[in-house]
């Protein structure tokens, strides 16, 4: 099955590949930000000063503070590699629940078929009307009050958005693979039900995720920081926010004090680029009407000496 | 036209009926959130200023110290004698937020779409024609830079950068002296000025459009090219293109009369998606520009916890999208053949 | 053919776009032009954050509605600029025939704008709906003095408003109150025509008529209200401008853009520190600044362990750096509050100066040892990021960071969204916690009673029945000297108890171009904008 997700990224080939590549380069870069991101902020990402000398205040970028300093004393540069963090596992939280949940509703709605099917359809196809960051704002709420507005709330008001989307995929290709006759041999060899799903609709339906995952993913960054935006994410005593940061920055920048918004503006606008890409790349080859195949090269045999002409248009 | 259009009606029909539970169940989710999440109205406003018991007796006057089951009945019910009531914390009739605001809403969305269009279509035929050449790549990064830039960043940018030596307006939707000459005929602001003919009026409400359109055109415009690009690389891998190419049809005809044709077609599928993710991202972009419409009400409430405005206005939003996109599918019926019913 | 077609719709919208660009930009700069009637003084615009709720004097309890409803309607009794004692308004005299009774004489001739006469059954009228309409977001809880107390079904109390002849009113309180004077001149108490607004419930703000220095004449709500000068006031207020144009914002930064560009004439709350102080460089406007009433304060819980704890709140009390917090955190736009009752009232002392002095560690030290409290103490300090603005959270990051540098103390901070916020600190979940106030009135009795006596209305468990004891004697004592010596003991008796330590004092500040006048008069303690008072010179 791990071949079968990976087989998208062996086939591209041309620019597709080019453009994966390039995405796929800047996410790791992030991840490594966000995984080693102790290391290599210097200073923490609430940090205000060192011992009893507080930081300047909105200093700008400079040899101690690289991205300079904000309203708040802290460090910029920090706040975006934390940031990086927060941003990378929220999201991966968020789509890793909504995938988990949309793919196991859309297998079991797909496959049962009848009115629990249609309700479903029903109920996802309302989720999915709704306007998505209204449904993420009202969830920040709800989740706020017993989950203490931190991280895994944010991510849980994420999820439920993206449910939708991968309870449809998965749904249709299931219904539409319902009906193939290999299903139907199976049936015939007595395999129960979840073998069915498990052994043989899975791994068909799982291709389209990670195109959609990455997408997901991208949309989920910016949901993320609009949040933050919002004032109703993550608290800058919890963790570092982007779309927090751009808040506080917003005055500062009529002020002519740029880098405390230009820099965590630019990392939430690279990370969803790369995602995007990273999907985008994936889409043009998993999509087959879109793939361009590699051309091999045809090797003729040697033209044996003969009257007959043997030469066959290569097409 | 299309076979089976003796059935388009009663597709129609169906659709409409399925509104109405959509609506429902969209209302009750609505409802049960709001009123699960901590807070409600009264503490909103004014918690930090009276008692418990003063804060009780005011929640006790609104009813919200009823059981749950009663106050959701007792909602469907005015509802269904589409008797939506006023907010709770500025007592304003709920239709009348939807009358007054709605209108830069649309005006706003309408231009922001336009734009969209204009920079997006043009931009993704011409990369789908020239598949991975420079300006294939160059369009393509235009459009994924576009789509992941966040509007609030972008329009703070174009605020300093752009409008403010340039002189344009930065906010709102008209000057106040404008808002105040132009009578309310159809509660659209641009709409109204142009009918009251004062040409003043009219340039002032134009100008004061351009900045958030464009920035909001222009973030909307990734999605078209990228559509529309796909759309022509899928259509030059048809039958009928290389049939044309083999009658010897020039090149350039080929891909104007056949195939950028048939990529357009799904634009229009595209475009009633996007209208939910617009109106889902009308807080941020009308927040950003202090623009009057439902996204700037929407979110006000929101903050004061007024639960029967913000019913009231994710119920129209979303009966907004259902509509847009029941006409989206009629549309497509119409047009494309290969949709049958 | 699309193409053809498509390029072109695209030239000549760019081309469209490109004219209203120019001819646009001449007159995008507001203000000077159309609108207004009078050939003297030009129309003006106030840019403001402050919302509206309700232009009936019945249905508000905010600064933005009652701002407008000062200049729509008139009121027994107003506040001058910079005067903390009111001045006779529609009445010509309000008189204390004993501290439970209040007559009040009506001026002669007065009209409301739409030409009915005002008279005392139009003043008995507006209370008595005010209290009987008890809106949800009215301030009828201010009209206590004058309640039957029925929390069931609120009406005047008996005999509590007589109206002996057409231009005479008596007020019987229900106790002694030497601050009802100081009520009459609040917007609650607007005087509205009985003739135009419902008995029992709100009229719609399009339609709400007064007899004050402004009429209505265009509302949209969220965006702008529009004024224009009533020909027929004939009192003290008249307003110096035939129009004014108010247009609301929803954030600070559009507001801060506006008046840097002066597409407003004046931008008054809210403005953060970074805006007002990028603004004292800007070419063409002022930042005008006056006193404030705003207060900003901490609250013990003392029903917990920490709380309840007198020398730990003592302690806390000695460490706080309220200079560094206005500093850092506010950018110097705040004043450090050295007293519950803030500077500019009568009988205001710096009790807490007088008590802990500079911030000092060793002095906290000592305090907790003398106790004999073991240190570290550890204890939760709660704040709300979003109710009071962002520059809250920096106020309780810094106080939490200087009282954890002491050595003394180990604080953690926790935070709540508002709604959140006010559960918790009622359920005890903070020991020390953030809250902010306005007052309702300009008398130092709003800033006690409604802190210190038995527990305030924020239940925070703490009550002294000496403290009692002097608020009784405060409110009924007529003679001002006396009664600034009570209300003195009472600032000392809480900085003795520490039930809360105030933090700053907010300052009443506007932004206003340089061809504004009488702007600095109005920002005073009361936060009443006067708009009647200001004018723009060509």
């Amino acid at each position: 099955m791990f071949n079968r997700l990976l087989s998208p990224f062996r086939s591209t080939t041309g620019l597709a590949r080019w453009i994966l590549l390039t995405g796929v380069v800047i996410t790791v870069v992030f991840v490594v930000l966000a995984v080693f991101a102790p290391w290599i902020a210097p200073f923490d990402f609430n940090q205000r000063g060192i011992g009893a000398d507080k930081f300047p205040k909105m200093a700008p970028p400079s040899g101690e503070h690289w991205f300079g300093t904000s309203d708040q004393f802290f460090d910029v540069f920090s706040r975006v590699v934390y940031g990086a963090r927060t941003a990378l596992t929220v999201v991966a939280l968020s789509v890793l629940f909504s995938v988990v949940i949309g793919v196991l509703l859309g297998l079991l709605s797909g496959y049962l078929g009848g009115w629990p099917d249609r309700v479903m359809v029903f109920v996802m196809d309302a989720l999915y009307a709704f306007p998505s960051l209204l449904l993420a704002i009202v969830f920040s709420f709800l989740l706020s009050g017993p989950l203490g507005g931190g991280v895994v709330a944010a991510a849980l008001s994420l999820t439920t958005i993206y449910i939708p989307q991968y309870f449809r995929v998965v749904r249709n290709t299931t219904v539409s693979a319902r009906e193939a006759t290999y299903i139907e041999a199976a049936r015939a060899l007595g395999a129960k039900d979840s073998t069915i799903m498990g052994r043989y609709l899975f791994g068909n339906v799982i291709q389209s995720v990670p195109v959609i995952g990455t997408l997901n993913a991208a949309d989920a960054i910016g949901t993320l920081a609009a949040l933050g935006f919002l004032g109703l994410g993550i608290q800058p005593n919890e963790a570092a926010e982007w779309g927090y940061d751009l808040s506080r920055a917003l005055d500062d920048a009529s002020a002519g004090i740029w880098w405390t918004s230009f820099f965590p503006g630019m990392a939430i606008v690279v990370l969803v680029v790369a995602l995007t890409l990273v999907g985008e790349g994936l889409n043009e080859t998993i999509n087959p009407s879109l793939r361009k195949r590699r051309i091999r090269k045809v090797v003729l045999p040697p033209r044996e000496a003969s009257t007959t002409s043997t030469e066959g248009g290569v097409r | 036209m299309s076979a089976g259009s003796g059935s388009l009606p009663r597709y129609i029909v169906q659709r409409l009926l399925l509104i109405i539970p959509m609506v429902w169940l969209l209302l009750t989710i609505v409802f049960l959130l709001l009123r699960v999440a901590p807070g409600d109205p009264v503490s909103a406003s004014v918690g930090d200023r009276l008692s418990q018991e003063a804060l009780d007796v005011r929640r006790a006057a609104l009813g919200l110290d009823r059981p749950l089951i009663v106050q959701y009945f007792d909602y469907l019910g005015d509802v269904l004698t589409l008797d939506f009531g006023n907010t709770i914390s500025d007592n304003r009739p709920i239709t009348s937020i939807i009358t007054d605001n709605g209108g830069a809403t649309l005006t706003l969305t309408v231009g922001a779409f336009v734009i969209a269009m204009l920079i997006g279509i043009p931009l993704g035929l011409m990369a789908g024609r020239r598949r991975d050449t420079v300006g294939d790549v160059a369009i393509r990064t235009f459009g994924v830079v576009t789509y992941a830039a966040p509007v609030f960043f972008i329009g703070l940018m174009m605020q300093l950068w752009v409008a403010a030596p340039l002189g344009w307006p930065t906010s709102d939707i008209a000057s106040p002296i404008t808002k105040f000459e132009v009578e309310p005929v159809t509660h659209i602001l641009l709409v109204d000025a142009f009918l009251s003919g004062n040409t003043e009026a009219i340039g002032d409400v134009l100008l004061h459009h351009l900045l958030p359109c464009l920035t909001l055109g222009l973030l909307l415009s990734g999605v078209f090219i990228r559509l529309v690009r796909v759309n022509v690389l899928q259509t030059l891998k048809g039958d009928y293109v290389e049939a044309a190419r083999a009658r010897g049809i020039a090149e350039k005809h080929v891909i104007r009369r056949h195939a950028f044709r048939n990529a357009l077609v799904p634009v229009i599928t595209v475009i009633g998606l996007q209208v939910a993710l617009t109106l889902s991202g009308a807080v941020l972009t009308e927040r950003t520009f202090n623009w009057p419409g439902l996204g700037t009400q929407l979110y006000n409430y929101l903050i004061a916890r007024d639960y029967a405005a913000v019913q009231g206005i994710i119920t129209f939003f979303a009966l907004v999208v259902v509509l847009v996109s029941l006409v989206i599918d009629i549309v497509n019926a119409l047009i494309d053949p290969r949709v049958r019913y | 053919m699309n193409r053809r077609r498509g390029l072109l719709a695209l030239a000549s919208a760019g081309a469209m776009l490109v004219t209203l660009a120019a001819c646009g930009g001449s007159d995008s700069g507001g203000g000077s032009e159309g609108g207004g009637t009078d050939a003297s003084g030009e129309p003006w615009i106030l840019g403001t954050t402050e919302s509206v709720t309700a232009l009936d004097p019945a249905g508000s309890y905010d600064f933005g509605s009652w701002n407008l409803q000062y200049s729509i309607y008139e009121q027994l009794l107003s506040i001058p600029a910079g005067e903390a004692e009111p001045v006779p308004d529609a009445a010509e005299s309000c008189d204390y025939d004993d501290p439970q009774t209040v007559t009040c004489t009506l001026r002669e001739g007065l009209k409301f704008s739409n030409g009915n006469d005002l008279t005392s059954s139009d003043v008995l009228f507006s209370m008595q709906r005010n209290i009987e309409i008890a809106d949800p977001n009215g301030s009828s809880v201010l009209l206590g003095q004058i309640s039957n107390g029925d929390a069931e079904a609120p009406a005047l109390a008996d005999g509590a408003i007589e109206t002996p002849d057409d231009l005479t009113v008596v007020f019987h309180l229900n106790a002694p109150d030497t601050t009802f004077l100081k009520l009459l001149s609040t917007a609650t108490t607007s005087i509205v025509d009985e003739d135009t607004f419902p008995a029992d419930k709100l009229l719609d703000d399009s339609q709400v008529v007064g007899s004050g220095p402004f009429k209505l004449s265009q509302y949209k709500p969220g965006e702008q209200a529009v004024l224009e000068a009533n020909e027929g006031y004939d009192g003290e207020r008249a307003a110096a401008s035939p129009q004014v144009f108010i247009q609301y914002y929803n954030d600070p930064s559009p507001l801060k853009q506006a008046i840097e560009a002066q597409d407003v004439d004046i931008a008054w709350r809210t403005l953060s520190p970074t805006d007002l102080n990028d603004l004292e460089g800007a070419d063409g406007v002022e930042v005008v600044k006056g006193e404030g009433s705003e207060f900003r304060y901490w609250v013990w819980q003392t029903a917990t362990k920490v709380g309840g704890d007198k020398a730990i709140r003592q302690a806390v009390a000695q460490l706080i750096d309220r200079d560094t917090i206005a500093q850092d955190a506010y950018d110097g736009t705040v004043t450090p509050a050295y007293s519950i009752v803030p500077p500019g009232f009568g009988g205001q002392k710096d009790s807490f100066k007088e008590a802990y002095g500079e911030p000092s560690v060793d002095a906290a030290k000592k305090i907790l040892d003398d106790a004999g409290v073991k240190t570290p103490v550890s204890f939760t300090l709660g704040y709300t990021p979003t109710h009071y603005g962002p520059n809250a959270v920096d106020e309780a990051t810094e106080f939490a960071a200087q009282l954890n540098d002491s050595g003394l103390f180990d604080v953690k901070t926790e935070d709540a969204e508002w709604e959140e916020y006010q559960t918790l600190y009622k359920e005890n979940a903070y020991d020390l916690f953030i809250l902010g106030w306005y007052p309702d009135i300009l008398d130092a009795d709003n800033y006690l009673s409604p802190f210190v006596r038995d527990g305030g209305f924020y239940a925070n468990n703490y009550s002294n029945p000496e403290v009692n004891k002097l608020l009784d004697q405060e409110l009924a004592e007529t003679d001002t000297a006396a009664r600034d010596e009570i209300i003195g003991q009472l600032q000392d008796i809480v900085a003795e108890d520490v039930p809360l330590i105030p933090s700053w004092n907010g300052e009443n500040v506007a932004v206003a171009t340089d061809q504004m006048e009488g702007v600095e008069e109005t920002l005073d303690p009361t936060y009443i904008f006067r708009l009647w008072e200001i004018s723009k010179s060509s």
